[in-house]
């Protein structure tokens, strides 16, 4: 027995943006492929671009679910779908091309499960459950993948493992700098899961809008890969680092000033107030 | 009153059905371990399974109060069942991650009593709010007396709430609750470093001195992964808020067992398959 707290009122339907999201997240993966075709680093801000447009459909499933009174806490949510997404991003890396489509099926299997799970075993019954978290699985584990691909340049288990560095003339290996020895995917994780469980938090309640919330998530998804982008110049060379680090400015600052903006629009009465001014004989 | 009664009521009831379907598939993920690694992986499989039960049972031990305990109008600690268990459970598993050198008994107890420590921590800090800021005294509603100290509760509690502050009885919930989830979350963690360090120097071709960071964060990233999938599971059984042990909603522990035995199975074998699978290359 559960209570919808919410009804989805106009907007994008939710199928739409699942489809976009699939869509967009796996072409974005795929695009960064080019950097083994063209032997170069500069195609690795296609990851950070695939982790923006997951994140964006992952906050509008929250919103799916977390309409239903869970009782959890939106968080819940995120944690939630990075956890039963970096397992399954973490075994779909060993199939060298094949990875993101692995990863998100594998990802579907896994949250599938835990949504039955939730749902039967554990009582929740509430309908959007099962296909909320699978969607979610899939979520975070493509969203993993898009930083494991915006930081190394390449999204296969070698690639996220090991280093080649140059020393003294003779290329060593090494594995301690890398995406998975350098544990930079615990700083991944939290910027994902962080970036998706924000939006409908702030967001929620009499006043919710689609628009805002998703151009908030694309905020919240480029702020996170400004981040990851500072990261990739321990991994990649410096001008492909420059790269993702400049478009994740642009589209930050771009993503921003539109949320300002429709926060200005939704509030009911907006005062430009200046600071209180320094009056004489106080 | 309304939001109060909004909550979802997920039934206490359990479901026969659904349970013997979660149990019949762990023994299936078991069954799939043992036939593609009978030997490390099966053993490693089992250790994680048992270290997900006891989060999620250690889990139900926590006093949780969310919002409600926020304004005084509710007992526990003023956060989610997910973000405390993380809490506890996190703080518990890098304490015993120091120890994992000196075998998987002592790195266990280490674990479980930094998780301990954590929520003691918490829990006293959270009465110091409560009772010297806040200027609530610590009663519970649910039970006429403690069932540990056997003072009486009425006489401190609030009209028109449900009980405030933290009780005692909670108060020794929550650090058995660290203890458990602590213990559990440094077992998964254990087990799979193990497993990592055995596997993958063959695997990857490298020596052992070699894989050891990426042995230590793929198994960090899988326990952190793990332990928040059950945290979350157990928040969906809790639905919300618990006293701690003497709470009726912890009754419904059954189906937490069952609930994280199925994920810790499934992710677990996940984790295994790492190590049996053949990496492909890009």
């Amino acid at each position: 027995m559960s209570v919808k707290v919410e009804v989805i009122e106009g907007g994008i339907p939710h199928n739409k943006i699942m489809i976009a999201g699939v869509i967009c997240t796996l072409l974005c993966i795929y695009l960064t492929y080019l950097n083994v075709v063209t032997k170069t680093e500069m195609f690795s801000f296609f990851g950070g671009l695939a982790v923006v447009a997951a994140l964006i459909w992952g906050s509008h499933t929250i919103k799916v679910l977390c309409s239903y009174g869970i009782g959890t806490g939106v968080p819940s949510a995120g944690m939630i779908a990075f956890g039963s997404g970096v397992i399954a991003m973490l075994l779909a890396t060993k199939f060298g091309i094949l990875a993101p489509i692995v990863a998100l099926v594998l990802a579907a299997i896994i949250g599938f499960i835990l949504g039955y799970v939730s749902n039967n075993i554990l009582n929740m019954k509430i309908p959007a459950m099962v296909q909320a978290l699978t969607e979610m699985a899939v979520v975070g584990a493509l969203s993993l993948m898009g930083f494991a691909a915006l930081i190394t340049g390449g999204f296969g288990f070698t690639g996220l493992t090991t280093k080649t560095v140059s020393y003294m003339g003779m290329s060593v290996m090494t594995h301690q700098e890398s995406f998975l020895g350098g544990c930079l995917i615990a700083v991944a994780f939290l910027l994902g899961s962080i970036a998706i469980q924000h939006p409908f938090n702030a967001t929620l309640g009499p006043g919710w809008k689609q628009d805002r919330m998703l151009m908030l998530t694309a905020e919240c998804g480029f702020l996170s890969m400004i981040v990851a982008a500072i990261m990739s110049f321990a991994l990649i060379s410096a001008s492909s680092a420059f790269i993702s680090l400049i478009i994740a400015i642009i589209g930050w600052a771009y993503t921003y000033s539109e949320y300002m903006n429709m926060s200005k629009r939704d509030a009911a009465a907006w005062l430009d107030s200046k600071p209180i001014p320094d009056v004489e004989g106080h | 009153m309304s939001a109060v009664a909004a909550k979802p009521q997920a039934g206490g009831a359990m479901n026969p059905t659904a349970m013997a379907v979660g149990v019949v598939l762990t023994l299936i993920l078991v069954g799939i371990c043992y036939a593609v690694s009978p030997a490390i992986g099966l053993t490693t499989l089992i250790a994680v399974i048992i270290g997900g039960v006891l989060i999620g049972f250690g889990t139900h031990f926590v006093p949780v109060g969310g919002a409600p305990a926020a304004m005084g109008q509710a007992p526990g600690i003023a956060t989610g069942v997910a973000m405390l268990a993380a809490g506890a459970g996190l703080a518990g598993l890098f304490g015993g991650a120091w120890a994992a050198d000196q075998g998987v008994v002592i790195a266990v107890v280490t674990g479980g009593i930094g998780g301990g420590l954590m929520m003691a921590i918490t829990c006293m800090m959270v009465n110091f709010v409560y009772v010297f800021g806040m200027g609530i005294p610590s009663a519970s509603g649910k039970v006429a007396k403690d069932p540990i100290t056997g003072d009486t509760q009425a006489e401190y509690k609030s009209q028109g709430t449900e009980g405030h502050g933290l009780p005692f009885i909670s108060f020794v919930g929550g650090v058995i609750g660290g203890i458990l989830g602590g213990a559990g979350g440094t077992l998964i963690y254990v087990a799979l470093l193990h497993l990592y360090k055995v596997a993958l120097p063959g695997m990857m071709g490298i020596t052992a001195a070699q894989v050891l960071t990426i042995a230590v964060s793929t198994a960090g990233m899988f326990a952190v992964g793990l332990f928040l999938v059950n945290a979350v599971l157990t928040a969906y059984n809790i639905t919300g808020t618990i006293e701690g042990p003497h709470d009726p909603k912890f009754k419904r522990w059954p189906r937490a067992i069952v609930a994280s035995a199925v994920a810790s199975a499934l992710c677990g074998l996940v984790a295994v398959l790492i190590v049996v699978l053949p990496t492909m290359p890009m």
